[in-house]
């Protein structure tokens, strides 16, 4: 059997769940060895679910760095004669796929909404279309969240990295945390969005932000209010913004065109809620309320809140 | 400083989208600007004009489609010339060979920022730009949100989970832009009267084969058949109704 290597991702003490995924599809494929790179990790390293794991721990690892973690990862592919690397799609994994794929000479499948022994599948056009193929060749692959269930956190042997760790030009000089508190939009099993229906930037504040704090629910957006200055736009789902998956996807006062759909229309149970019958958002929800939203989310928050 | 800004060429977001033989049938396809690609050239132009330089725009594509008032808009933003690598059997979904081409075209024009979107919207793979660096022996810092320039140094913010993460990079170093970076402008008529006579070379490569993962089989998602409208008296009634299928049927409260 081959081996696989599976990249994985620590959050504070805690190995990321996305990794997790990762790890329990890798082990269906081969004999899966797992590297996790950073400053004090060790812990939460040996949460992820992998037969062996390799933790290169170092000060210069702290912050993630394409060319260090790539060349680490090489050195750990070829040292085990991998054929396959796995990884999150998050931005870290999204952003080392394709360079180690360029400095392993392999192929690369970013964003994969399916991965396995019978192919991989990823979307294009924002979703619209699903590509499907069967790699015979070495590849690396990124795989979104939300698309497999997490491994059993076990330990399983140990390793310290023994490669090196390359020079870099890149100086990360500080993280800088936007809104404390808020759920990152990709990784959230809820979402909540907002689109003009809102009509004006502090009905999103008071309408969106309290009904996702209540639900431990991510806050998103339209292009439409995002143009308009009301949020930034890491808050935008859709083609020009985020593809999200999540459990439950709440569109409030949006319209559904067909580059907002391309950003959600993956989440596994769609509600909208919209004045307009007609709109089309309304094709691709699950659960549709015909109304106005001042009057329906004050309600919805009031129930759920507590 | 002289600037290559990376532009893709993309399928018009309203295409239609129809599979045959398990394939997308791509004839009917109008092509643009990749709008992520939009904010490097904006961002290279504000670079150009604060401490001079040559913005040189840098495309792959197809031979038989004529892309000339796509690109002499973004010239008109401020761009000083064009190149685009003309290619028989260009496909968008090839980023390791694609960024062979295009590395190698780099390679020859001594740049100190290579700039571009942070991903197609035709296939989201967010690849070409990382592969380009790596196969340049340069750093890349992707979905910047934020870049500054202080000599030869850039500092740029890069969106991460919950955050931004910043980076410090002497030049040559590969970036690209998130959406946020910068506002496109509206080039005036005499910037767009002007862009019309900037250089523009059509230059031919040969197609390559890389790594590149072939796709075997397209196809359209499950449809999402509609669901159902709840109705009610009162949004009072409605909203129950609403929690009681999210929990009971959907199970995901
Ligand atoms: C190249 C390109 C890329 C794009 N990328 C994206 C993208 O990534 N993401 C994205 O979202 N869009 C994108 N768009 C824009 C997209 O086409 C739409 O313009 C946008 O999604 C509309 O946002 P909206 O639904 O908030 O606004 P609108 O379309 O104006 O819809 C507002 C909705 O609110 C409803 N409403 C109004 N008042 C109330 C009320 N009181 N109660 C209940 N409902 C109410 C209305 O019935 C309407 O359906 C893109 C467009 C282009 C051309």
């Amino acid at each position: 059997m081959s081996s696989i290597v599976v990249v994985g991702e620590v959050d504070g003490n805690e190995i990321k769940d996305v990794s997790q995924q990762v790890a329990a599809v890798a082990a269906g494929m081969g004999d899966v060895v797992g590297i996790v790179m950073g400053k004090n990790v060790a812990e939460a390293a040996m949460k992820l679910s992998t037969a062996k794991i390799i933790i290169a721990e170092d000060d210069s690892l702290e912050n993630y760095d394409p060319i260090k973690f790539s060349s680490i990862v090489a050195q750990v592919v070829e040292q085990t004669s991998s054929t396959k690397v796995l990884m999150g799609a998050t931005t870290m994994g999204k952003d080392l796929g394709p360079r180690l794929a360029a400095e392993l000479n392999w192929g690369y499948l970013g964003d994969c909404l399916e991965a396995g022994d019978d192919g991989f599948v990823r979307p294009n056009f924002a979703g619209k279309v699903l590509a499907k193929s069967n790699p015979t060749s070495p590849v690396v692959a990124s795989i979104r969240n939300n698309a497999y269930p997490a491994g059993e956190s076990w330990s399983g042997t140990v390793e310290n990295y023994s490669g090196n760790i390359p020079d870099s030009k890149l100086t990360t000089t500080s993280i800088e945390k936007v809104g404390a508190g808020d759920v990152e939009l990709t990784e959230a099993n809820i979402v909540v969005s907002g689109g003009r229906g809102l009509e004006s930037p502090e009905n999103y504040d008071e309408h969106i932000r309290p009904l996702a704090n209540s639900l431990g629910a991510a806050a998103g957006a339209s292009r439409a209010i995002v143009d308009a200055g009301w949020v930034p736009h890491s808050h935008q789902v859709g083609q020009t913004g985020k593809t999200v998956t999540p459990d439950l996807y709440i569109a409030i006062g949006i319209s559904g065109a067909i580059q907002h759909l391309g950003g959600m229309s993956g989440s596994k149970i769609i509600v909208a809620i919209n004045k307009d019958a007609e709109a089309p958002i309304f094709k691709v929800a699950d659960y549709g309320i015909i109304g106005d939203l001042f009057e329906i989310v004050p309600v919805l928050k009031s129930k759920l809140g507590n | 400083m002289d600037i290559v800004v990376l532009v893709k060429m993309v399928p018009d977001t309203e295409s239609r989208l129809e599979i045959v033989d398990g394939k997308v049938n791509e004839s009917g396809f109008k092509y643009m600007v990749n709008p992520y690609d939009e904010f490097a050239v904006e961002q290279a132009v504000q670079f150009k004009e604060a401490s001079g330089g040559k913005v040189t725009l840098l495309t792959l594509f197809s031979n038989d489609t004529s892309i000339d008032t796509d690109l002499r808009k973004m010239m008109a933003i401020g761009a000083d010339e064009a190149i685009v690598l003309r290619q028989d059997g260009y496909r968008g979904d090839r980023p390791s060979a694609n960024a062979k081409v295009i590395s190698g075209a780099i390679s020859e024009m001594n740049a100190d920022l290579v700039i571009g979107g942070v991903q197609g919207i035709d296939y989201y793979q967010g690849a070409t730009g990382p592969m380009i660096a790596q196969m340049l022996g340069i750093p890349h810092i992707s979905g910047v949100t934020n870049l500054e320039m202080n000599g030869d140094k850039f500092t740029a913010k890069r969106q991460i989970e919950g955050g931004l993460q910043v980076i410090d990079c002497p030049g040559p170093v590969l970036i690209t832009c998130q959406k946020d970076m910068t506002k496109v402008r509206f080039p005036a008529l005499k910037d767009i009267m002007m862009s019309k006579r900037k250089p523009f070379e059509n230059r031919e490569v040969s197609l390559n084969e890389e790594n590149d993962i072939q796709t075997n089989e397209c196809s359209l998602p499950p449809a999402r058949g509609g669901g159902v409208i709840i109705d009610g008296e009162s949004a009072e009634e409605k909203v129950d109704k609403l929690i009681e299928k999210l929990k009971t049927e959907a199970k995901v409260l």
